[in-house]
């Protein structure tokens, strides 16, 4: 698990060179700067790719969904991938519904996901 | 051992207190519970007029309609049921025309409220009384006094000097206070005596000379500008005297008059309106209680914005506040022609940007002798119509909304020939118009971060450097918890010492072209140590700006333009500029601010630096709701309370799981958007489920505004996910069956319709 300093800590691992963080169960503009802070710094830490578990995630709202916009741009920019997993059906909805499957991909769990991440190294 | 039964003393306090509020009124025209907004002030001059030590005066400087002589009035009722230590005296002198009129009914006046004082009977205080019968009345022990006095003033009034026999009438009270060894507290009301006449200026003069000794108590009430000029020209003490100022009332307490008139009136209002009343006539009770008694008298309720506003306008036209502003301009411009220059000359300053002329073009456009010009100038300045200050200009007063409403229909009607149809109409329409740009700006200035008051705080203290820096707070702390930061805080090496503040005002005061709304930009003088040098002396110029995500580099440029013109026009050296944007400032623009050396900080940066300058506010308890009907406050992941609760109904009447996502997911936008744009006064966000056979109907409501772009911006653009924001009310499109949007009197309501498939 890590912990960004002074924040309520965010589950995050590391497989190899895959960094999975752990998002919460209400994904607003608080718990989704935690997510992006923690996505920089394993993209600093030299992670080619960044998986976001949505197991827990219940509900995500507008604010939650643009500052998903800017960790795919990080990822982007930092010539990572990005993978999004376990997103439930309404989640996987909304996503759809404002073009953010258009920029990362939406798989079904984490297996899948590092699966993913083979295929790309 | 036998117990004496004694009230406690705050029992007392409270019975005597009772008394007052209960008691029917002597000389004050309302009762003291609808006295609304004045209760310090009227503790102020009651303590005064029970001090021992009689060595300077009390000054009550008003406004323009803003009670100062019901207030002297409600002073001398509390003064006289209290029984206090001085008898009171009340007198509004420019009542009657000439000096002798005005001495003789001083002297019959305070002699009444003697006796009426001394026999405890209030009553007598204000029944008409012959001298005979003053004397029939004394007590006792006051006859041979009072009928020595009226000897003496029959002897002078015989005398035939109307100025002498007013001396002696004045100087009636401290004879009679030497006689009988009691001391009498005069309250002297001079408002009507602002009228710039040359018998009311000798009088005046002679009033001020009368009262205000070194040695005398007293309370000279009047209009501000008069009042002063006046006590400068009769050469009385002006150095050691003690103030009251009686502004116009705060818009809270605006609003609790008109709801207490309204209640008294039977005239029912609602909150809305009354924030709106209060700022259309800018606290001044004699206007809200002239729309009161209007609304009365035509048995129409101030319950929407039409209601108030045709009310107003009929007002202006020829109801009470028509007819005070007429008044006043005719007392001002007695002759017609003159008149109507006048009113032509007031109208088009107003259309000029400075809003002033030089008092050369007023003299050549009015055509009256010097010695009348300088009658209407020193009567329009000292009404505060216009700003006069003996200098070379004359400036229109646009500071109240009424006057110039006043002002544009009666040149329209009087000078331009317009049909009064057209005007009432013109006026309606531009009132209605104007109802919500007013009730912005309240919410606008309410909304504000209080920068005035933040750098009024500011005394060389050291402060966390990375509270005036966006970029190395937003590197450090994004994210983080706020107990975490302020621990942060307090470690952090580098620290910022602020200067001295020793004056703050809004930007808009030092000039006209600064484009800068009232309360979101500040100007600080004062000192970088608080050794009062050249070398030291700073000013900080703070700008709240609107940017709903990151300020762009272009915005902050732009700001950070127009503060260093602000800086330049008014000759400021040594300038710090400091930017505040909600959400920051982008990369792009924190390089910029950095380039020019200017401070910058987000609103939490704002609330934690306020923290460390101030004890913080206790926070409010959340409301609760009620079944099928609540209001949340906004903020802290309230929309999650709302959202449970829209999911416990649609389970209820059998939605299925998809859909009652949706309409979770749609009440939180809902919610977020309210919370984001309605600037709202009070903060809260009002829902409404109602369930119908076939739907689910959620109502969303806020008081306070949403700027158009927004609305079209959430309604009016496409999907694209790297927009970012702005999503909102196309998200609740798309999740719920029907949508409508749409403003209501005070604020936007949003209702969004479900459909059980």
């Amino acid at each position: 698990m890590a912990d960004t300093p002074g924040a309520t800590p965010i589950q995050a691992r590391c497989v190899g060179d895959t960094a999975i963080i752990y998002a919460s169960d209400y994904l607003n503009k608080l718990s989704g700067e935690r997510i992006e802070r923690e996505c920089k710094r394993q993209l600093e830490s030299g992670r080619h790719a960044v998986v976001i578990n949505f197991r827990d995630t219940e509900l995500v709202n507008s604010i939650g969904v643009s500052i998903l916009m800017g960790v795919i741009d990080a990822a982007e920019q930092s010539k990572a991938r990005i993978i999004f997993s376990d997103v439930n059906t309404h989640t996987a909805n909304l996503f759809e519904m404002l073009g953010l499957t258009r920029h990362v991909s939406v798989v079904k769990d984490e297996e899948e996901a590092l699966a993913l991440t083979r295929e790309g190294n | 051992m036998a117990r004496t039964a004694r009230m406690p003393i705050r029992a007392q306090r409270n019975d005597r207190h009772n008394i007052l509020m209960r008691h029917p009124r002597i000389l004050a025209n309302v009762g003291r519970d609808e006295f609304v907004g004045r209760d310090a002030e009227l503790r102020q001059l009651v303590s005064y007029a029970q001090r021992t030590d009689p060595e300077r005066g009390l000054i009550v400087l008003g406004a323009p309609n803003a009670g100062t002589s019901e207030f002297l009035r409600q002073a001398y009722d509390e003064l006289f049921l209290g029984r206090s230590y001085s008898i009171p005296v009340y007198f509004a002198f420019g009542k009657s025309g000439s000096p002798a009129e005005t001495a003789a009914e001083f002297f019959q006046s305070f002699l009444r409220q003697y006796i009426a004082y001394r026999r405890v009977d209030p009553t007598l205080s204000t029944v008409p009384l012959t001298l005979h019968d003053l004397a029939e009345l004394a007590l006792p022990t006051d006859y041979e006094a009072v009928t020595l006095l009226l000897e003496s003033f029959e002897r002078e009034r015989a005398g035939g000097d109307g100025i002498s026999f007013l001396r002696f009438c004045l100087n009636v009270p401290r004879k009679l206070g030497t006689e009988t060894k009691r001391r009498f507290f005069p309250l002297v009301d001079c408002v009507g005596l602002a009228g710039a006449e040359k018998e009311q200026v000798a009088i005046g003069r002679e009033v001020v000379r009368a009262f205000l000794r070194r040695d005398q108590y007293v309370a000279i009430g009047g209009l501000r500008r008069h009042l002063r000029n006046l006590i400068n020209t009769a050469g009385a003490p002006q150095d050691n005297n003690e103030t009251i100022n009686l502004d116009q009332l705060s818009d809270d307490r605006s609003a609790e008059l008109l709801d207490r008139l309204g209640r008294r009136m039977s005239v029912d209002s609602n909150e809305q309106t009354r924030d709106l009343i209060a700022q259309q006539l800018n606290g001044s009770p004699f206007f809200i209680t002239a729309l009161a008694q209007a609304a009365r008298d035509r048995h129409t309720p101030l319950t929407s914005f039409l209601n108030c506003q045709r009310l107003y306008v009929d007002e202006l036209m020829g109801g009470r506040i028509g007819r005070h502003f007429s008044d006043l301009i005719e007392h001002i411009a007695p002759q017609a022609q003159t008149r109507r220059t006048l009113l032509r000359v007031l109208y088009e300053s107003g259309l000029s940007e400075t809003r002033k002329a030089s008092v050369f073009a007023w003299k050549k456009r009015l055509g009256v002798e010097a010695s009348e010009f300088d009658r209407v100038i020193e009567a329009l300045h000292i009404h505060e119509l216009a700003n006069s200050s003996g200098g070379s200009m004359v400036e229109l007063n646009t500071g109240s909304t009424a006057w110039m409403d006043y002002l544009r229909a009666h040149y329209q009607m009087e000078v331009a020939g317009e049909a009064r149809a057209l005007t009432v109409a013109s006026a309606l329409l531009e009132t209605l118009k104007r109802a919500p740009q007013a009730m912005a700006r309240k919410y606008r200035r309410e909304a504000a971060l209080g920068l005035n008051e933040l750098l009024a705080r500011f005394n060389c203290q050291e402060l966390p450097s990375s509270l005036f820096h966006y970029e190395r707070f937003a590197e450090a702390h994004t994210g983080v918890d706020t107990d975490t930061v302020n621990a942060a805080l307090d470690a952090e090496a580098d620290l910022l010492r602020v200067p001295q503040i020793v004056h703050v005002a809004d930007c808009g005061a030092f000039t006209a072209s600064a484009r800068t709304e009232e309360k979101r930009c500040a100007v600080g003088h004062g000192f970088d140590a608080a050794d009062y040098t050249d070398e030291s002396e700073t000013v900080w110029i703070a700008a709240e700006i609107d940017s709903k995500l990151e300020a762009s580099a272009e915005l902050t440029k732009e700001w950070c333009d127009r503060l260093l013109h602000v800086a330049r026009e008014c000759n400021f050296n040594r300038t710090h500029l400091w930017l505040i944007s909600p959400e920051g400032f982008t990369f792009e623009a924190s390089a910029l601010l950095r380039e020019r050396g200017a401070y910058s900080s987000s609103h939490q940066q704002i609330e934690l630096l306020a923290a460390r300058l101030a004890p913080p506010a206790e926070a409010k308890p959340p409301d609760t709701g009620v079944e099928y009907e609540m209001v949340i406050p906004m903020g802290a992941d309230t929309e999650l309370i709302s959202a449970h609760t829209v999911e416990q109904i649609a389970r209820r009447i059998n939605f299925r799981p998809e859909a009652i996502n949706q309409i979770k997911l749609a009440l939180v936008e809902a919610c977020i958007n309210a919370a984001e744009h309605s600037l709202s006064p009070d903060r809260k966000i009002y829902q409404r489920f109602r369930v119908e056979s076939d739907k689910l109907v959620v109502t969303v409501a806020s008081r306070g505004v949403v700027p158009a772009k927004v609305i079209d911006q959430n309604g009016g653009q496409d999907g694209e996910a790297r927009s970012r924001r702005g999503w909102g009310l196309k998200l609740i499109k798309s999740l719920m069956d029907e949508v409508e949007f749409e403003r209501v009197d005070d604020g936007t309501q949003l209702r969004m319709t479900k459909y059980r498939k």
